[in-house]
C-alpha cells in the first residue's frame, strides 16, 4: 500500500500521497479514532448523570 | 452502571464536541497544507540549475538550457530534463535579464488572455491546445513544419515569428488571430513558455510525444 517515495520535493504529505488512497485512509482514521474517545467519554459522563 | 440505557447520539455535547474537533483538525491541516505547499512551489534559483538541484518550478534562468522531457521509470510518467546550455536567442541570458523577459511574457499571456483558448498548467479554455508542454511540442523542432513555414533556423524565433503573425500560418482547423504582439513580447511569451516546459507537472499532460518520427505518424499533442 505504502510505494517508495519517488516526488521531486520531499514533503510529509508527498510521502503519504505516494498509494492509492493512503492519504485519505491515514487522514480520516486520525480525525476518526478521538472521536471514539470523545464518543466513550460522554457516554460515562450521562450513565453517571443518570 | 452498565447498561443503563442512555442515547450518546442524542447528547448535544457529543455532537459539539465532534464539530469541535473535526473543525479544530482540519484548520490546522488546512494551514499545514498552505505551509507544505508553498515548499513545493517556490521557485528555485540560478545557483541550484548550476548545482543540478531539481526543484519542480526551476529559476528563469532555465531558458539557457536545454529541456527534454524523458520517461522516468522510477516514477512511471515523463518529467522534464534539465539539459546542457543552449544559446536562446543567440544569447545566454543573465538572472536579471532572464526574470525581466519571464516577466514581461507573462504580463503579456495575461494582457493577451491567452487563456480565453488555451489551457496553461491545465487552467484555462480548452478551445485551442495546452500550452503547458508547447516548448516541446516537436512541431517546432528541426525538421518540424513550424521553422519551414516562419522560414526560421531556431524553435524560439520559429515560436516568435509565429506569435506576430499567427493568422498568416495555418496550423490548425481553428487558427490563432493575430494579437498585435510585439517582437519583444513575443521574445518574452517564448521564454515564459519555455520557462513553463521545465516545470514538474507530475507528468501532465500525459502521453506528451517528442520526437518528429512520432509526430508525423500522426500522434497527439498534448490537446
Amino acid at each position: 500500500m505504502i510505494q517508495e517515495f519517488t516526488d521531486v520535493v520531499p514533503s510529509f504529505f508527498g510521502m503519504l500521497n505516494q498509494g492509492p488512497l493512503t492519504l485519505t485512509i491515514f487522514l480520516h482514521t486520525i480525525i476518526i479514532l478521538p472521536m471514539f474517545w470523545i464518543y466513550k467519554q460522554e457516554k460515562a459522563r450521562l450513565n453517571q448523570e443518570k | 452502571m452498565a447498561n443503563k440505557n442512555v442515547s450518546v447520539w442524542t447528547s448535544i455535547p457529543f455532537w459539539r464536541r465532534s464539530a469541535a474537533w473535526v473543525t479544530g483538525f482540519s484548520t490546522i491541516l488546512l494551514i499545514w497544507l498552505t505551509f507544505d505547499t508553498i515548499g513545493q512551489i517556490s521557485m528555485g534559483t540560478d545557483a541550484d540549475l548550476k548545482k543540478g538541484i531539481t526543484k519542480r518550478v526551476p529559476a528563469p534562468t532555465v531558458i539557457n538550457y536545454h529541456i527534454d522531457y524523458k520517461m522516468s521509470q522510477k516514477r512511471g510518467h515523463e518529467v522534464p530534463v534539465i539539459g546542457k546550455k543552449e544559446p536562446f536567442f543567440g544569447k545566454e541570458w543573465s538572472p536579471k535579464e532572464a526574470k525581466e523577459l519571464l516577466h514581461l511574457g507573462k504580463l503579456t499571456v495575461q494582457a493577451k488572455n491567452c487563456m480565453n483558448c488555451h489551457t496553461l498548467l491545465g487552467n484555462g479554455a480548452y478551445y485551442a491546445p495546452d500550452l503547458t508542454k508547447a516548448w516541446l511540442d516537436p512541431a517546432w523542432q528541426k525538421g518540424g513544419p513550424m521553422q519551414g513555414m516562419t522560414g526560421k533556423n531556431t524553435k524560439e524565433e520559429a515560436m516568435a515569428e509565429f506569435l506576430q503573425h499567427p493568422s498568416k500560418y495555418p496550423t490548425h482547423a481553428r487558427m490563432m488571430p493575430n494579437l498585435g504582439i510585439t517582437p519583444k513580447e513575443a521574445k518574452g511569451v517564448v521564454a515564459f513558455l519555455k520557462h513553463m516546459s521545465a516545470i514538474d507537472t507530475n507528468g501532465f499532460p500525459r502521453n506528451f510525444l517528442k520526437t518528429v518520427d512520432q509526430f508525423k505518424a500522426g500522434g497527439t499533442n498534448a490537446h
